[in-house]
């Protein structure tokens, strides 16, 4: 009982806590900050997003994807070619978003139906051949990469406002789905397949389309991104990093939880950004040393730690007032 | 085309899937006792390759001898993974979210730790054997490719050897069968899963390499044989050393064909694809369509 009280508590807490910062960021770029300030909150936010969509097939459905690069690089590759075809921005996002549902469906439909490591192996196989085909595809410059021209000022807020708009749509959309039956019938895949599928869930068609869901919040993200950076090539959207990065984030913060994936990414965004000035090669090493010890001791990352602490917290306190 | 050339292909694929069975047979083994997609085994390609380079680089040891060596080396560094690391996470009879993450996380501290010591330049062992060929009237054989080769099948011939004749070998193929039972007659789990992936880490170090005879490799070397090797045990049917055998051959054949067709840059694309086909047209592997006929009849 006493354990219920305190989730519940720091469920409340959580949720303020969410609102504030809601406010703040919606508030905060009308301050004074600088463009590089509002860049790095820019870039965080995106992350946000591919985070909480990773963590809707990971998390929820159990289903460990290695590329999700592959939708990233795709919905940014499909934004920056229907931007510069003159078609305006937010249709842009809906294509992108459109490209990395069916590419999505083509790593889903042969592996989803298999149990097993299908999924995962045939995830790293795809984020290397596409890389592999985007480096030579001729029509966005190959390996050289691709440029987006778009008419008008540039505006940093603009760009701004839309991550902002996407990540809060990605976190509603996943707090939406945890709730659903959708989401339960995830998260019974992820728990025992066999006793999912004799409720009456359809393990093949619930993998499938939290994967789609999760490929179009991604390549929407990809799509906001290319769209800011105005310059793209397959090393560095396509990136087996980013792939890395998509994956790590919500495991540092808490795979299969609604917040975890939130904190990961603000973590990682702004950890990334010192970590690689500062050893550009180092970093990846950190990261995989990071895996590990996640995996190891804390296998629900910060949400578990903060699961942890609060009752301990709630401890501390109460012995204090019994002191004072 | 001419004959001959139809011929030289033909060969160098069955060389090639020699080799390329070696690389697969130890993530076999231990997908097969442990249910775990060993994601490290291409940082441990890669680490074999380094380890046969610094060998004959440093003290002039024969690749051939370092391939020898590197199987010990390896095994006992497999052993103390085993036992630092993955022992400690939950087993399941099919791959877990913290497996993967853990050898991914291992996977990407050896690929990184490679990048500090040797950095990423491009290296390659060569001997006088690396471009030698042997004549055969209009048939060439390079010389490493037969080396290669006759490695790789001696070490695969030793590994069905004691799979077959010790005890350690039949409480493998115990436990890859049915792991249930295998403990109801006496066999340890813990301690077989931990011989076995030293086992697999020993192949892995020594396909490494055997392949670093035959490319050159930097610390990302490991990542595209990877994925060769994921074709080929699923071709294979996960757990099945024949149906590796017929995997390498497979995946080696349509790997060295396709060079008449695609340009090789296109390569990853071809093992990807055969994945897929693979999975939607033969989800059992090849070993599977026996069994499904055992079944029939």
């Amino acid at each position: 009982m006493k354990a219920r009280q305190n989730i519940s508590g720091s469920r409340k807490i959580l949720s303020a806590l969410g609102e504030v910062v809601l406010a703040v960021l919606t508030l905060l770029p009308l301050g004074n900050l600088s463009p590089n300030t509002i860049r790095l909150l820019f870039v965080t936010l995106v992350w946000v997003t591919v985070s909480v969509a990773w963590n809707l097939v990971g998390g929820f459905g159990g289903q460990i994807s290695f590329g999700f690069a592959v939708f990233y690089g795709l919905g940014a590759y499909t934004a920056a070619l229907a931007i510069n075809g003159g078609i305006n921005p937010v249709l842009s996002f809906v294509l992108a978003a459109l490209v990395a549902m069916v590419a999505s469906l083509l790593v889903g439909l042969p592996t989803f139906r298999l149990r097993g490591p299908y999924f995962a192996i045939a995830t790293i196989g795809v984020s290397e051949a596409v890389r592999v085909l985007m480096t030579n595809f001729s029509l966005t410059g190959g390996a050289s990469g691709y440029r987006i021209m778009e008419k008008g000022v540039f505006r940093q807020l603009d760009h701004y406002y839309a991550a902002l708009i996407l990540a809060l749509l990605a976190v509603t959309v996943s707090i939406y789905i945890r709730r659903s039956g959708f989401g339960l019938a995830l998260v019974a895949i992820r728990e025992d397949e066999d006793a999912a599928s004799d409720l009456g869930v359809n393990p093949f068609r619930a993998k499938l389309l939290a994967h789609a869901i999760a490929a179009a919040l991604t390549g929407t993200a990809g799509g906001v991104y290319a769209r800011y950076a105005a310059f793209i090539h397959p090393q560095g959207v396509f990136a087996f990093n980013i792939g890395v990065a998509i994956l790590l984030m919500p495991i540092i913060g808490g795979v299969g939880t609604i917040w975890g994936p939130v904190i990961g990414a603000v973590v990682y965004g702004f950890v990334n950004e010192e970590l690689v000035a500062s050893f550009p090669q180092l970093h990846l090493l950190l990261y995989g040393t990071l895996l590990v010890l996640i995996v190891l001791f804390e296998p629900e990352g910060v949400v578990g730690l903060f699961r942890k602490g609060y009752p301990l917290l709630a401890r501390i306190r109460r012995a204090h007032a019994v002191h004072s | 085309m001419n004959a001959a050339d139809l011929m030289n292909l033909v060969i160098s694929a069955f060389l090639l899937a020699g080799v390329y069975a070696a690389m697969s047979v130890g993530m076999t083994i231990i997908y097969g006792v442990m249910k775990i997609v060993n994601l490290a085994h291409a940082g441990f390609l890669m680490l074999g390759a380094y380890f046969v380079y610094e060998l004959y680089e440093r003290f002039g040891i024969d690749p051939l001898l370092g391939v020898v060596l590197a199987f010990p080396t390896f095994f006992l560094l497999g052993m103390t993974v085993h036992w630092l690391l993955v022992r400690r996470i939950p087993t399941s009879d099919q791959p877990t979210l913290p497996s993967l993450l853990l050898l991914f996380g291992l996977w990407l501290i050896l690929q990184n730790l490679a990048y500090l010591i040797w950095g990423n330049s491009d290296r390659s062992i060569l001997t006088p054997r690396t471009l030698s060929v042997f004549h055969l009237g209009r048939i060439t054989f390079p010389m490493v490719q037969l080396v290669v080769f006759g490695a790789a099948v001696a070490s695969l011939t030793g590994l069905e050897f004691v799979l077959h004749k010790t005890w350690f070998g039949k409480a493998v193929r115990a436990l890859m069968q049915n792991s249930e039972a295998g403990k109801i007659v006496g066999v340890k789990v813990e301690r077989t899963a931990r011989v076995s992936f030293g086992v697999g880490i020993a192949f892995a170090g020594a396909a490494g390499g055997l392949l670093a005879m035959m490319y050159s490799f930097s610390p990302d070397f490991g990542g595209l044989f990877l994925l060769r090797a994921f074709v080929i045990i699923v071709l294979g049917g996960l757990e099945s050393f024949t149906g590796i055998a017929i995997g390498a051959l497979i995946l080696a054949l349509v790997e060295t064909f396709s060079i008449l067709i695609l340009p090789a840059n296109y390569q990853p694309a071809i093992a990807f694809s055969l994945l897929v086909v693979a999975l939607v047209v033969l989800p059992q592997g090849v070993a599977g369509l026996w069994s499904r006929r055992r079944r029939l009849a």
